[in-house]
């Protein structure tokens, strides 16, 4: 589903020459659930930031579910991202001025799908991670277990065939970070979704298919 | 996404009130001065109707004298000897009521079964030619309305069109000031100014003997130097044996009636323009705090599928969403003013409605040149460094 090649990121100032990764080269099948491990600035977000179409590798290459990733900036590339990829994030990033329900049609807004559908769409999404009496709130009437359900909403509102986690119980106490690891899992082997996790928390990691281990840019395991 | 952007915008009300305000004052100020710009355009655009180059006025004053007879031969004299110089073209005697002095006389009436409204003027048969005024219809006076049975009258068109259209003006009398019969319809006469609205006018004849008309208006030859003044006041002061007259040159006046109009109103514009600055550096300002304080959002937007013209149209949306509104609304309170007649006559409905939109397509224009550049800035964030500040 996901094949990165000898994949490197250099990030470069006038002054200093910085290695994020290193040669990593990665292959993640259809239905995994690998998660990504390592210390603080080993490059496991810019690693997951690569596969999901966000940040361009200084040379290597990406395919993701069978496309050879070219312009990351093209709007093309936008809509492929929108239609296959889910994005889960350590901080949430709801946007507050919205409703729940809004932020969860965010993805479909940009996929033109009508007002009436999207509202469908949404309600489902939001029905299968147990929200489905929070619709009108706002993310600041919530709890941080409640957001990070929303961003899961959202993530699976458009289906898509892959979803990136960027440390999705970091910032949630272990009861929560159990709830959404388990909604997470349920995904994966109902739905079939491929999840990508990066994680700091060896317990969450150990639920998952597969472990990778990142040091310095490099890939240990 | 233009309902999306109006749920954003309705959501953020309170942050959007201040901008709104700013920009409904804005157009409020803007569609006022611009109002009584587009009246001023629209009435500097009129021809005077009357020449004023090469034209002096000489003030008289015969009302004390003792022997009338010889004032009235005083008078023609004096007229007759300066024509006979050859830097004059022209001489006419008027009423109290020249150009640009300010002075008027109007009367209205509906004696006729219609109403009339009117100023009145007072000229000799010369004063066409003087003047060199434009006749659209009949004639302008001459030695016959002496002792005409009726007083022979010159309306301007506007009058004529005001009151007269589809009536029949050949030998037929009217009442306006006493009856008169009315003779000739002249094109256009702005003896206020070039700024002053065109007032219905009406010449009456009075011949140049009369001593109610003490001012002398010469029409002087192209390129007559200022120098010639001495000698036309010598002769005047010779003829007359008067010390105490004035030589007023008509585009002098005219420039300075001008200019008590183009001065405010080029003040007036520079002070807007300072607004409308304020009001640009407020709306860039105001756009440049949003996407600094919502570049997580534009990096979120960016990574669930939307394109750099996708993240850069939602900005310029909001911002021209609320603009929009403000306008809306300013329009709505614009619009009164020409629906309730607010200074009829002085401000025609033309007048409001051009200013409101210029006024409006001004602000539009100024809202999208502030917005699209920070508006860019945010379509070119990078999602991933955004995402991770956050």
């Amino acid at each position: 589903m996901i094949q990165l090649e000898n994949i490197t990121k250099v990030y470069q100032t006038k002054v200093i020459e910085t290695t994020a990764l290193d040669n990593i080269s990665l292959e993640v099948p259809e239905g995994e659930f690998l998660s990504i491990m390592g210390p603080s600035g080993c490059g496991k977000s810019t690693l997951l930031n690569i596969m999901g179409m966000i940040d361009e590798p200084t040379t290597g290459q990406v395919t993701v579910a069978g496309k050879l990733v070219g312009n990351y900036h093209s709007k093309a590339t936008a809509r492929f991202r929108n239609e296959q990829l889910g994005f889960i994030f350590q901080s949430f990033h709801l946007i507050n001025e919205l409703s729940v329900i809004d932020n969860v049609e965010l993805p479909l807004i940009y996929r033109k799908v009508s007002g009436k559908q999207r509202r469908q769409m949404a309600e489902a999404a939001l029905t299968q991670v147990g929200l489905s009496n929070r619709m009108k709130h706002f993310p600041s009437q919530l709890s941080g277990g409640q957001k990070q359900r929303v961003a899961i909403a959202r993530a699976i509102v458009g289906q898509p065939r892959i979803i990136l986690a960027d440390e999705p119980t970091g910032n949630l106490d272990s009861a929560m970070g159990n709830e959404i690891m388990d909604i997470l899992m349920r995904l994966n082997q109902e739905q079939g979704t491929t999840i990508v996790m990066v994680t700091h928390d060896e317990t969450m990691a150990r639920k998952t298919h597969r472990l990778v281990r990142l040091f310095d840019g490099q890939q240990v395991s | 996404m233009i309902r999306h952007i109006f749920q954003l915008v309705w959501n953020k009300k309170r942050s959007n009130a201040l901008l709104f305000l700013e920009i409904f004052f804005a157009f409020a100020i803007l569609f006022l001065v611009l109002t009584w710009v587009t009246r001023n355009l629209r009435l500097f655009s009129t021809p005077l109707g009357f020449e004023t180059e090469n034209t002096w006025i000489v003030h008289l004053d015969f009302y004390d004298a003792e022997d009338t007879l010889a004032a009235s031969e005083t008078k023609v004299r004096l007229r007759e000897e300066l024509l006979a110089m050859p830097q004059i073209e022209a001489a006419s005697y008027g009423g109290d009521v020249s150009p640009f002095s300010g002075s008027t006389w109007s009367t209205n009436n509906d004696n006729n079964g219609f109403m009339i409204r009117t100023h009145l003027i007072f000229a000799d048969e010369h004063y066409k030619d003087a003047a060199k005024l434009k006749l659209v219809q009949g004639r302008w006076f001459d030695e016959t309305d002496r002792d005409a049975r009726y007083k022979p009258a010159v309306i301007s068109k506007k009058l004529f069109d005001e009151s007269f259209e589809g009536r029949n003006l050949q030998d037929s009398v009217y009442t306006i000031n006493g009856e008169n019969k009315i003779v000739g319809v002249v094109d256009h006469y702005k003896y206020h100014g070039d700024f002053s609205p065109e007032y219905n006018v009406t010449f009456f004849y009075k011949p140049s003997s009369a001593i109610d008309m003490p001012n002398l208006h010469l029409l002087l030859a192209p390129g007559t130097p200022a120098a010639f003044e001495e000698d036309v006041n010598r002769i005047v002061a010779d003829v007359t044996g008067m010390s105490d007259f004035t030589i007023e040159h008509l585009q002098k006046s005219r420039d300075l009636d001008a200019r008590s109009v183009w001065v405010p109103m080029v003040s007036m514009l520079s002070i807007c323009g300072f607004l409308v600055l304020n009001v640009a550096l407020g709306l860039f300002g105001v756009l440049w705090y949003n996407i600094s304080k919502r570049r997580a959002e534009v990096g979120l937007r960016r990574t669930l599928g939307a394109s750099r013209a996708e993240v850069s149209l939602q900005f310029v949306g909001e911002i021209m969403i609320v603009s929009l509104l403000a306008l809306l609304l300013g329009v709505v309170f614009a619009v009164q003013l020409p629906l309730m007649g607010v200074l009829e006559g002085e401000i025609e409905a033309y007048d409001y409605y051009v200013a409101m939109g210029v006024g409006a397509a001004f602000i539009i224009g100024l809202v999208l040149l502030c917005t699209l550049y920070p508006s860019q800035e945010a379509g070119r964030l990078q999602p991933a460094i955004v995402l991770h500040e956050e």
